[in-house]
């Protein structure tokens, strides 16, 4: 038998029962389907969860004042505290940046908004975090210094504040104070539940001296000298800071070995007589992204389901089908078909069918990852393709040939007689 | 090739040495055929007669290699069946037979054309050729008429007629035909004898299981076989092998 009458004959076979060709490639085309978007939801948002990571910086370190009486006692973290703790000079730490937040109205001439983030730190902010700063420039240490009235702000306050002009230059009014914006910063992806596009940042001297006093800053900015140094950095702020504010040896050396459970996916060093809390983001980060890489498996596990149940549909299709046509293949073996003439008349069927439905549903899977689902882009796994593919095939191959082979292999007068 | 085939006189196109054939097992066995011998010369017209249940399907199944022989020994053409490989067996069913159902079994998604090519195909014909070639068939039993049309669509007559027509289409030195004329009327019989009696004129092997007088009238040799045994071997005195 020649190729192109195997082909013709499957062709044929195909076009003849709609029904059952219409059934078979919908399972196919929704067990391909929705394996490929399912992983691509989960690859989606781990995706969304790692560009996170990366915006945050994966060498920084805060260093969060605990609340309560500490922060006007002795042990407050202060401005000089900061300056101290840079100065000591730590082996894996670079740079350490105060940051003294405060929340206040923030209005132009023509807009105002509420319960803006101000973020009063030194120059140093700017080499530190990954803000940077899209058009103007950044405050200089030289603002810092003279307590200048100048801001960078964040790109979606600046459209905000200013939405027909430029905000570069121009003056705004926090809490009644006017600052003259220098620069504005690029979007930035957000982490957590403060939008970064909304922030101010101005020198430190300034936010303390109009609004939050000369007393503990909320936070520091720590920078480790690359990221595999970021636990030696850790312990070395511990122990620096709690000799710097008089904490007891025994709450110091609590709180340093807590510090090597790092990656346990604990990422804050918390003691019950700690003044204060060093923080690894990027770790916490890190278990998020762990959760979201089961929650991607998990969606794989459903796919995989639904994979077998269009499977299983695609089978139950196939074998009717063999049954119903036994006794076709009884017919063309007395007329002389060889078994490899009927397995290859079944398998080009079958390969066929799953073939066309597998291919829709890749296309299908494709437009549809194209748009957000549930605030999450979609993006596909390359090898969900062909996985997804290579399943459903061989699935809807083997399905349809086994059986062929069974009938192929009687004498044909039991095919014949087989209904 | 054994030489043992060789050495058995007479030599015929179907040479049957005590053939045997069993159906079931323990109490459910039935014995179908019980030492059949059987030859059966080129270019000889036999009819197979008997009463139901005797054997005679059975026997054209062994004839037409749709079926194995419990035991016993079929050559056809001089070749031993029972040492045929699956190729070879689908090999003679494509080119040496032509085999007629008494149930027509046509492919009923297929015209009746499409039905005629099959055997092409499975033979690795052309395309052209083999529509050309099906269509001659189909004007040898009188219907190109009918070439587009489904089997359903079909007169009982007119789906024997194919069926014959795609027996012939290969051109098989043997015509087996199991009582192709047990569904159809008088008139579509004579159609289908007169076919037959043409295809022997021109020097076809045929053998045709009948209950009909009337159709063993007109071959060369009948054949009565009763409970899997051949009871007579007469030769029609009016009708000789030339
Ligand atoms: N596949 C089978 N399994 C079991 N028994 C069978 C099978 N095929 C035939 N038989 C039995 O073998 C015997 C011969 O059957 P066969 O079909 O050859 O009869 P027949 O002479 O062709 O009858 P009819 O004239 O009714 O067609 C019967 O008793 C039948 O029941
Ligand atoms: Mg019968």
């Amino acid at each position: 038998m020649r190729l192109i009458d195997i082909l013709q004959s499957a062709l044929r076979g195909v076009t003849s029962n709609k029904l059952r060709s219409v059934l078979t490639l919908l399972g196919v085309l929704i067990g391909v389907a929705s394996v490929i978007l399912l992983m691509a939801v989960g690859n989606g948002s781990a995706a969304k969860i790692r560009a996170a990571i990366t915006s945050l910086g994966t060498n920084t370190i805060t260093v969060r004042a605990n609340g309560g009486s500490s922060t006007t006692g002795s042990s407050a973290i202060t401005l000089a505290v900061s300056k101290q703790l840079e100065a000591a000079g730590l082996g894996h730490v670079t740079n350490v940046v105060p940051q003294a937040t405060t929340s206040l109205t923030v209005s132009s001439a023509g807009a105002s908004e509420d319960a803006i983030s101000i973020i009063g730190t030194s120059a140093d902010y700017f080499t530190v975090s990954t803000a940077t700063v899209a058009s103007g420039s950044a405050f200089t240490a030289d603002d810092v210094a003279s307590a200048a009235k100048v801001a960078v702000i964040g790109s979606t306050l600046a459209t905000e504040l200013f939405p027909s002009a430029s905000a570069l230059g121009q003056s705004i009014s926090i809490d009644g104070t006017p600052f003259t914006v220098v620069g504005i910063l690029a979007t930035q992806s957000s982490v957590g539940f403060t939008d970064p596009n909304t922030e101010v940042i101005a020198p430190i001297s300034r936010i303390q001296r109009s609004y939050t006093g000369f007393g503990a800053v909320s936070s520091l900015l720590v920078q480790a000298k690359d990221s595999d140094s970021v636990t030696a950095a850790e312990g070395e702020v511990t122990v620096e800071l709690n000799q710097l504010l008089g904490v007891s040896s025994t709450a110091a050396t609590s709180a340093s070995a807590s510090g090597s459970g790092r990656t346990s996916g604990l990422a804050s060093q918390v003691s019950a007589t700690s003044p204060f809390t060093v923080t690894d983001q990027s770790s916490l980060l890190q278990t998020q992204a762990e959760s979201a890489d089961s929650f991607t498996a998990l969606l794989a596990a459903v796919a995989a389901i639904s994979l077998l149940v269009g499977g299983i549909g695609v089978t139950n299709v196939m074998l009717v089908t063999v049954t119903e046509r036994t006794r076709e293949i009884g017919i063309r073996k007395a007329l002389g078909a060889t078994r490899g003439a009927i397995l290859g008349q079944f398998l080009a069927e079958a390969a066929t069918l799953t073939l066309v439905g597998g291919i829709l549903g890749v296309i299908i899977a494709l437009v549809l990852a194209q748009y957000p689902f549930n605030g999450t882009q979609p993006v596909v796994i390359g090898y969900s393709i062909p996985l997804a593919l290579g399943v459903s095939v061989a699935i809807g191959v083997f399905f349809g040939v086994y059986p062929a082979a069974r009938a192929a292999g009687m004498r044909p007068i039991q095919a014949l007689r087989s209904i | 090739m054994s030489t043992a085939i060789l050495d058995s006189a007479p030599t015929g196109v179907l040479e049957l040495r005590g053939i045997h054939q069993l159906y079931g097992t323990g109490d459910a066995q039935v014995h179908a055929l019980r030492g059949i011998d059987l030859s059966v010369a080129a270019g000889e017209y036999l009819a197979i007669m008997g009463p139901s249940g005797s054997g005679k399907s059975t026997l054209m199944n062994l004839l037409g290699c749709l079926d194995v022989a419990s035991s016993g020994k079929y050559s056809l053409a001089g070749h031993d069946v029972n040492e045929m490989d699956e190729k070879a067996l689908a090999r003679v069913r494509n080119k040496e037979i032509g085999f007629i159902f008494q149930s027509f079994n046509l492919v009923n998604r297929m015209t009746a054309v499409a039905n005629a090519e099959l055997p092409l195909v499975y033979g690795g014909v052309r395309r052209l050729e083999r529509r050309q070639r099906a269509l001659e068939a189909l004007e040898m039993v009188n219907l190109s008429h009918r070439a587009d049309h489904l089997p359903q669509a079909l007169s009982g007559g007119q789906q024997q007629r194919v069926a014959i027509a795609r027996a012939l289409v290969t051109n098989p030195t043997l015509l087996l035909a199991d009582e192709p004329t047990g569904n159809l009327d008088s008139e579509s019989t004579h159609e289908i004898l007169a076919i037959f009696d043409q295809l022997a004129a021109a020097g076809r092997t045929i053998v045709i299981i009948t209950h009909e007088e009337e159709v063993a009238a007109r071959a060369h040799r009948v054949l009565s076989i009763s409970d899997g045994l051949i009871v007579s071997d007469r030769t029609n005195p009016r009708r000789t092998l030339r």
